[in-house]
């Protein structure tokens, strides 16, 4: 080996890299060769007093969350995929009910005729009705709410279209949802629009209209479904306020960390308004 | 007979609705399932994976030279890492995810136009007339960080990428061809002459101040 060739594979030595009988050969050229030794003496030092002294940029404080966070957004938003498929086919019924399906989709749905659903129905109601006193879907609903109420809080994304005029948000979810949810203008009531967005809840595009309370937001969840009206529900879960209502036409959840009035007041000022159109 | 009385009783809006109820209990336990599977998959992948989020911040910073970029492509790289982590069968979770950084780091700068990419170290320029400080003078001033980091930033990408993949990382040569995605033999020219550079920098600078 010569001192070209040996120079050529220092780094390579240095590193501890190379083959044993390459490594053995520039050992060799190395006890022999003194301008080589010294060459390489020098280089070593100098490359491990750099390389240890190249500054560390540890991730900063923050960034764990921020991944982790993203990490159940991405988590959350999985079914959101499966929607364009609900959005375009209706011609035929869903194989099987969905959370927003009525008792009447449902049962049709299954294939009987009407006086059977019926039967079928009650027969389902009284061999479980002890089954209902426990705290059941409504609860189980609440928490995929507040899930969403949460993650819209937490990730920045409060609204897709942030508006407070309801002539904007209104026709932006209209293009975007297969059903027209009713925006209201609450702002005279102290419940400011503030935009929409769409939410996903149980493989289903919902609308998400955003009001604010002083500091604090409510988010509206509608959907298209409900046959006849139902009386308002209140519930208080992870000390979030939840309630929903429901008119011919609509399913509504108002989840929100304001008082349970400001939230009751919401409902009756939202109600209120849309029965104006 | 008792069916006409239940079908009466069903008539009830109130029964219904509870009949529904039961079915989207049913339903809403079947999510509850999906979501705990899906909880135990994130969870997997942050046990085997954020372990090496300071490696990634680190290498992403070196390449972009810009905090907020390096944030920004990490918590992308992990993104990405995260949908095709089932696909990931290696024992080595570091270099896949270094893989991901360096690869979405590359994406970006190209989105950027950066000129970086393209940048060649001017020889010339930097070691024009500096022959007279010794390796001695060089190892004198080799623990000033902040005099190495601006000779690291200096650097060709390329090369800042691999002196922190080695020096900092400690990787090996076989590692450090996978990531930065080069034939195995190169892996050690190409550190030369990255060393090589550092230590013109590093000369030119010291020279200058003498
Ligand atoms: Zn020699």
């Amino acid at each position: 080996m010569n001192c070209e060739e040996a120079t050529k594979l220092m780094d390579g030595y240095l590193d501890g890299e190379l083959d044993p009988i390459t490594s053995q050969t520039i050992e060799q050229h190395l006890r022999d060769c003194p301008n080589c030794e010294q060459k390489y003496m020098a280089n070593r030092a100098l490359v491990n007093a750099i390389g240890s002294a190249i500054p560390y940029y540890k991730a900063p404080a923050g960034l764990r969350e921020r991944i982790q966070c993203s990490l159940r957004e991405e988590i959350a938003d999985r079914p959101a995929r499966a929607v364009p498929r609900l959005l375009v086919t209706r011609k035929q019924p869903e194989p099987r009910t969905t959370l927003f399906g009525t008792p009447w989709n449902w049962l049709s749905l299954g294939g009987l005729g009407l006086a059977a659903a019926i039967i079928f129905a009650a027969i389902i109601f009284s061999n479980l009705a002890p089954m209902l006193r426990r705290p059941g879907a409504d609860q189980f609903l609440a928490t995929q709410l507040i899930a969403s109420h949460v993650r819209s809080l937490m990730v920045n994304h409060l609204t897709d279209v942030a508006s407070s005029d309801q002539h904007t948000v209104k026709p932006w979810l209209d293009a975007k949802l297969d059903f027209a949810p009713p925006v209201v203008d609450l702002a005279s009531e102290g419940f400011p629009l503030i935009g929409g967005r769409l939410d996903y809840l149980d493989n289903r595009t919902v609308a998400a209209l955003i009001y604010q309370r002083r500091k604090h937001f409510i988010n509206v969840f509608v959907w298209p479904g409900e046959a006849a009206a139902r009386p308002a529900l209140a519930m208080s879960h992870q000390g979030y306020q939840l309630l929903h209502w429901a008119d011919p036409d609509f399913n509504y959840w108002a989840v929100s960390d304001v008082s349970a009035s400001d939230l009751q007041t919401f409902k009756q000022q939202f109600e209120a308004q849309r029965s104006h159109h | 007979m008792a069916a006409p009385l239940k079908v009466d009783y069903a008539f009830d809006t109130e029964d219904l609705e509870s009949s529904a109820k039961i079915v989207k209990f049913a339903i809403l336990k079947k999510h509850q399932q999906q979501d705990a599977a899906q909880e135990h998959e994130v969870a997997s992948f942050e046990e085997t994976m954020l372990p090496h989020m300071d490696a990634a911040h680190n290498l992403a910073k070196w390449l972009l030279r810009n905090e907020e970029d390096a944030q920004d492509v990490v918590q992308e790289a992990y993104l990405r890492a995260f949908k095709s982590f089932s696909g990931f069968h290696g024992s080595n979770g570091r270099a896949w995810l270094l893989t991901i950084v360096r690869n979405t780091s590359y994406t970006l700068l190209k989105k950027n136009r950066a000129v970086d990419l393209t940048t060649t170290f001017d020889e010339e320029i930097h070691t024009a007339g500096y022959e007279s400080v010794s390796p001695a003078a060089i190892l004198e001033h080799s623990e000033n960080a902040e005099l190495i980091k601006e000779a690291m930033d200096a650097l060709p990408m390329e090369f800042r990428e691999i002196l922190a993949l080695r020096h900092q990382e400690g990787l090996s040569y076989k590692e450090i061809a996978e990531i930065a995605q080069i034939p195995p033999g190169t892996v050690m020219s190409r550190l030369s002459r990255a060393r090589a550079e550092l230590k013109e920098y590093l000369a030119a600078r010291i020279g200058k101040d003498k």
